[in-house]
């Protein structure tokens, strides 16, 4: 049977790439050919840019209302099709069929709110700044948008741009991850069902060629990217050379506080989930576990983290018993691997060693990791301040909380970082002095919702304002300014 | 078979809601003296189940921590028979096991749940409330 090959959305038209080479689409589960996705060229991002452009004009003069609308149906198109997208996301990514209806809601949330924006958009007044002269601010669209969008949440990252920038008035170009392009189609499928007006949204799959397009074009206003904190820099670099406004959303190292009077019981959920939680491959995920405390408090910690990571049940996530998938692709595994290997070398000790997967059902390993847990590391090594974005957490241990904070300091990101303790004091202290963008107490995955901005610092984040939340609106949009008197 | 994800937990509610709602119609037609309770009986488990659904895809998220929270849950604690019995008296037994069984699998499932984002446990625990009410006179 022939492979599909996914097509790009162009103009309101689904059409061929003409590109000659293309990236396999491979189950990591099952190891089996999903679909081919092209490497577009230069020339099918300039169509779709072109396509944007022209229906800039008309679309920035649809009332914000009526532009809403379309995004109510979208709404309901996506909740028609809620199980579809969610199985679509767990056969192309390997996370598990909970986490991929985790992943669709909360891209349909970023529908919700957007549709808001009759509401979001509004500018503010003041009457008579000088006498019988009256000053107002207007928000305004600017015309076409990109997303470079990464592998790891391949339905819902775009939502955090897609909806707010077309709600706004502008029109967008989304270049999926060419690793996991077949969520996006889906997603283009509703937009095309939704009636929006031909090149209002656009999608070209591809690769860097795309990508350097989006940051190279004339008439690109501005780049939203997810991804990796060398790419994110050179993003915010090159757009910035070419005059573009981006959000350049990267990587992570998120530490996790156990102070002495955690609630352990209580928050192993809460840190299974972060750790090992889509095996590990999300930017909120738990990396470092930072415990605080005398031997018992840590005993007792890590031997209760140990046991329940070593009961995760490992396997095709479309299996409603597992809890856990394989990582996106075998290079994944392999990058691991050698990052784990490195932190042997370093000196740490793999307390629960992963690296030889137990998996449910008959599948093949190539893409499968069991969850690990090093001890005995030290901030020094690459096992505390190297984003792995695999299912390895890294155990240290700190004095106080001042060192704590410290330890998390010496790492360069500052993506996402939580406490759990029932003392107000050292909530306080830890949510004023910690540097990541996203702090969280008493929860391990602290996970913005849609209308708040989707916070980062450090060298987690390459930009001014945020991704999601009123942040979002104002980057999609030009602030006007009016002054007025009537002779 | 132990039920470890949310997903898992969502399949077993649907398969003892619409397992118990199937019997219950057979009691209806079997037992007309009795017919209007088990109907209404059926009609309520699968509104149940509808409510249930609807909870978990309306709050489950990317934090929602689902795939951990259910270690314990093993659906061989709450099977029950659904052939319907030669006698009335032995269908309202029948009945009662069922319901017993069904209320306490919600409420281990709504204690197991109790990290979840709270409208899960609190819809667990008003399905089983609901179905103490549920007698039939022997």
């Amino acid at each position: 049977m022939a492979v599909k090959r996914l097509q790009n959305y162009i103009n309101g038209e689904w059409v061929d790439s003409a590109a000659d080479e293309v990236v396999e689409i491979i189950n990591p589960a099952r190891g089996e050919l999903l679909s081919e996705c092209p490497m577009s060229t230069k020339a099918e991002l300039d169509a779709a840019m072109q396509a944007a452009k022209e229906a800039y004009p008309d679309w920035r003069n649809t009332p914000p209302v009526a532009r809403a609308r379309y995004l109510h149906r979208l709404i309901e198109l996506m909740e028609d099709n809620f199980n579809e997208l969610s199985v679509v996301q767990t056969t192309e990514h390997g996370k598990t069929i909970d986490e991929s209806r985790g992943e669709t809601r909360r891209g349909i949330e970023m529908v919700e709110v957007a549709s808001g924006i009759p509401t979001t958009m509004q500018g503010f007044n003041l009457e008579d700044i000088a006498h019988g002269i009256d000053e107002y601010a207007i928000y305004q669209p600017l015309g076409v948008f990109s997303c470079i969008a990464p592998f790891n949440f391949p339905f819902m990252v775009p939502l955090w741009f897609l909806p707010f920038a077309i709600a706004t008035g502008n029109t967008f170009v989304v270049k999926p991850s060419p690793r996991t392009p077949m969520s996006q189609s889906k997603l283009f499928e509703m937009l095309d069902e939704a009636g929006l007006p031909p090149g209002v949204v656009n999608m070209v799959n591809g690769g860097a060629e795309v990508a350097d397009g989006c940051m190279e074009h004339p008439d690109m206003q501005g780049v939203t990217f997810v991804g990796s904190t060398p790419v994110a820099r050179h993003i915010y670099k090159k757009c910035g050379e070419n005059g573009k406004r981006v959000i350049a959303q990267a990587g992570a190292k998120n530490f996790i506080v156990i102070m002495p009077d955690a609630e352990i019981d209580k928050a192993m959920v809460s840190l299974v989930s972060s750790f090992f939680g889509n095996a590990g491959q999300r930017c909120l995920a738990g990396a470092n576990l930072l415990v605080v405390g005398d031997d018992k408090t840590y005993k007792n910690v890590v031997d209760k983290f140990v046991e329940a990571a070593a009961a995760i049940r490992v396997g095709d996530g479309l299996d409603e018993s597992v809890q856990m998938g394989p990582v996106q692709n075998a290079a994944s595994k392999q990058r691991i691997l050698k990052m784990m290997e490195k932190g042997l070398a370093e000196g740490a000790t793999l307390t629960l060693d992963g690296r030889k997967p137990n998996i449910v059902g008959d599948l093949p390993e190539d893409c499968f990791l069991s969850p690990s847990v090093f001890e005995n590391v030290t901030r020094e090594m690459s096992l505390a301040g190297e984003e792995i974005f695999g299912p390895v957490a890294s155990i240290l241990r700190a004095g106080d909380l001042d060192e704590a904070i410290d330890i998390i300091h010496s790492v360069p990101f500052g993506n996402a970082a939580s406490i759990f303790t029932n003392n107000g004091k050292w909530s306080r202290q830890f949510q004023h002095d910690v540097a990541a963008g996203n702090v969280g107490i008493n929860v391990g995955i602290v996970a913005p919702m849609a209308f708040f901005p989707f916070g980062g610092m450090r060298d987690s984040f390459f930009g001014i304002l945020h991704g999601q939340g009123q942040d979002v609106v104002r980057f999609f949009t030009e602030c006007k300014v009016v002054i007025t008197r009537w002779f | 078979m132990k039920l470890n994800t949310m997903a898992a937990v969502m399949t077993f509610v649907s398969k003892i809601e619409e397992e118990s709602a199937a019997f219950y119609e057979k009691c209806a037609d079997k037992y007309p003296e009795m017919r209007d309770t088990f109907l209404s009986w059926s009609k309520e488990n699968r509104k149940f189940e509808k409510n249930v659904k609807r909870t978990y895809f309306g709050v489950i998220t990317d934090t929602l921590e689902s795939n951990y929270a259910f270690e314990g849950l093993d659906t061989d604690d709450y099977t029950f028979e659904t052939e319907v019995p030669s006698d009335a008296s032995k269908a309202i037994e029948t009945a009662h096991e069922i319901e017993g069984r069904i209320r306490a699998f919600y409420l281990k499932a709504a204690e197991l749940s109790e990290s979840l984002m709270a409208d899960i446990p609190r819809l667990f625990k008003k399905i089983a409330k609901k179905r103490e009410d549920r007698q039939i006179p022997a």
